[in-house]
C-alpha cells in the first residue's frame, strides 16, 4: 500500500474551550473596567452639622433601572480620639421613613514603643456607604443624623459639629463579586489549559531500559489527531545532542513513515550522580485506521538509560501545531514511483 | 471532558459574578421584605427592615443607643 505523506500546520485540534475559560477571565476584567462608565454623580457636598440637628432634606429622583443601583457615601470629618454614631436616611415624598442605616465612626491615634523606637499611629473608620435600588420611581430625600458624638473617655461632645462628605451617586455597579470570581477563574482557567495535556486515550505506553522501544496499536481515523510522544533518560556519559529515530509501520509491516530528530539533552548535576533528559513529540493524522507499529531508536545508544513511548489518540492542542497527515494513496491517481 | 468542565465552571462563576455586580443584588430593595442579598458597605448597618406592606419598621432594639435619638425627622413617633 502506498501513502502520501504531507506536514500541514492546522488549528483544527486547538481545544476551544481552553480558550473559553480564559475568556470568561478576560470577560471579567472588561467589567470591571467597564463597570465605572455607568454612574452619574447625583449630589455632592460638605455639610456641617451637630447632634440633634438633621442635615437639610437633599432631594433627588430614584427611578428602576436595569444596570447599577443608586449609591450614597458618606464621609465623616471628626477630631482624633473621638467617635460618631449617624444615621444615613431615605425619606419617601411624605417625610415618611424608606431606609434607616447607621455608622459607628471613629478616629484614633496613639504613640507606639517598640525596641527603643516610638512613632504616631493613627487610624480611622468614618465611611458610611448604602446601595439602593427601587422597583417602582421614587422620590427620595436624604438625611444625614449624627446621633451621639463623644471623646475617648466617654463624654459627650457638641464642638467641633461633625462634617459630612456626602456624595450620592446613580447607576454603581457593585464590584464585589468581581474580585472573588476573578480569583475563581484564574486558577479554573489554568487547570483548563493544563487540562488540554490529558486528552485523548492512551494506546500505547511502553517503557523499557534500553534505548529502542516499539510497540503496535491499532489506532487513527480522519479526524483524530496522535500525539506521539519519545522521552529519553541518560546517564553521565551523555552527549549533549541525542539523535531520536522513529519508523511507523502499518498492519503489513509495510513503513509509511519515518523520521529523525537530534533533541538538546538536559544535563542534571545532583551530588555525584549526572542524569540527562530529553523528549520529543510528534502529531499525525492517519486517515485510515489501522493497526500501527511504533519503532523508537536512540542513537548513540550507549548512554540511553531508559526510553519511554507514549501514543494517546483523540488528543487536543492549545495551539497550532505541525501535523504530520498519513493517508492512503487512492489506487486511480497515476503513479510513476 | 476535563477541559469542558473547567471552561464551564469558569463561564458560570463569571457570569454569575457579572450578573450580581451589574444588577446590584446586594443593594436594598425599597419598599420589598425580603432581602436575602442585602449586603452592607464600610460598616454600614440597617436599623430597621420592612413588613409585609413594604413600611419601614425600626428595630426595637435600638443596637446599644442609650441616648437613641429616635431615627431623625419624619421618624416621629
Amino acid at each position: 500500500m502506498q501513502v502520501a505523506v504531507d506536514t500541514k500546520r492546522t488549528s483544527h485540534f486547538i481545544d476551544k474551550w481552553a480558550y473559553i475559560a480564559i475568556g470568561a477571565t478576560g470577560f471579567l476584567l472588561l467589567a470591571f473596567i467597564a463597570s465605572g462608565f455607568f454612574k452619574k454623580t447625583l449630589i455632592s457636598k460638605n455639610i456641617s452639622v451637630g447632634v440633634g440637628e438633621s442635615t437639610p432634606p437633599e432631594k433627588f429622583i430614584l427611578e428602576p433601572q436595569a444596570i447599577g443601583a443608586l449609591r450614597v457615601d458618606v464621609q465623616a470629618s471628626i477630631p482624633a480620639n473621638t467617635s460618631l454614631a449617624y444615621q444615613i436616611q431615605l425619606l419617601d415624598k411624605q417625610g415618611k421613613v424608606l431606609a434607616s442605616a447607621i455608622k459607628n465612626a471613629w478616629s484614633e491615634t496613639g504613640t507606639w514603643y517598640e525596641d527603643g523606637e516610638s512613632g504616631r499611629w493613627s487610624e480611622s473608620d468614618l465611611l458610611a456607604g448604602l446601595d439602593v435600588r427601587t422597583k417602582k420611581a421614587e422620590e427620595l430625600n436624604l438625611v444625614i443624623t449624627p446621633l451621639e458624638y463623644e471623646n475617648k473617655f466617654g463624654r459627650e461632645l457638641t464642638q467641633p459639629k461633625p462634617v459630612f462628605n456626602i456624595l450620592v451617586e446613580n447607576g454603581v455597579v457593585d464590584t464585589r463579586p468581581l474580585f472573588p470570581a476573578l480569583f475563581g477563574t484564574i486558577p479554573l482557567a489554568v487547570m483548563a489549559m493544563f487540562a488540554v495535556t490529558f486528552t485523548g486515550k492512551k494506546v500505547i505506553s511502553k517503557t523499557i531500559n534500553d534505548s529502542d522501544v516499539s510497540d503496535r496499536a491499532t489506532l487513527g481515523g480522519a479526524n483524530q489527531l496522535v500525539r506521539v510522544k519519545v522521552n529519553v533518560e541518560s546517564d553521565e556519559i551523555s552527549p549533549s545532542y541525542l539523535q531520536i529515530k522513529l519508523v511507523i509501520n502499518n498492519g503489513y509491516g509495510e513503513r509509511v513513515y519515518k523520521t529523525s530528530k537530534t533533541v538538546n539533552v538536559n544535563i542534571k548535576r545532583e551530588d555525584d550522580s549526572i542524569e540527562g533528559n530529553c523528549s520529543s513529540t510528534l502529531f499525525f493524522v492517519f486517515e485510515k485506521r489501522d493497526s500501527y507499529s511504533f519503532n523508537v531508536e536512540v542513537l548513540p545508544d550507549d548512554s540511553v538509560d531508559r526510553t519511554t513511548l507514549i501514543v494517546c489518540e483523540g488528543v487536543q492542542s492549545l495551539r497550532a501545531e505541525d501535523v504530520v497527515y498519513i493517508r492512503p494513496k487512492s489506487a486511480n491517481v497515476s503513479d510513476n514511483i | 471532558m476535563l477541559t469542558k468542565i473547567f471552561a464551564a465552571l469558569a463561564v458560570v462563576v463569571a457570569g454569575s459574578a457579572i450578573f450580581n455586580s451589574y444588577t446590584q443584588k446586594s443593594a436594598l430593595v425599597l419598599r420589598e421584605e425580603n432581602q436575602a442579598s442585602f449586603s452592607p458597605r464600610h460598616g454600614t448597618r440597617l436599623s430597621g427592615s420592612y413588613n409585609s406592606s413594604g413600611v419601614w419598621i425600626f428595630y426595637s432594639n435600638r443596637s446599644g443607643y442609650d441616648d437613641f435619638r429616635g431615627g431623625g425627622p419624619g421618624s416621629g413617633k
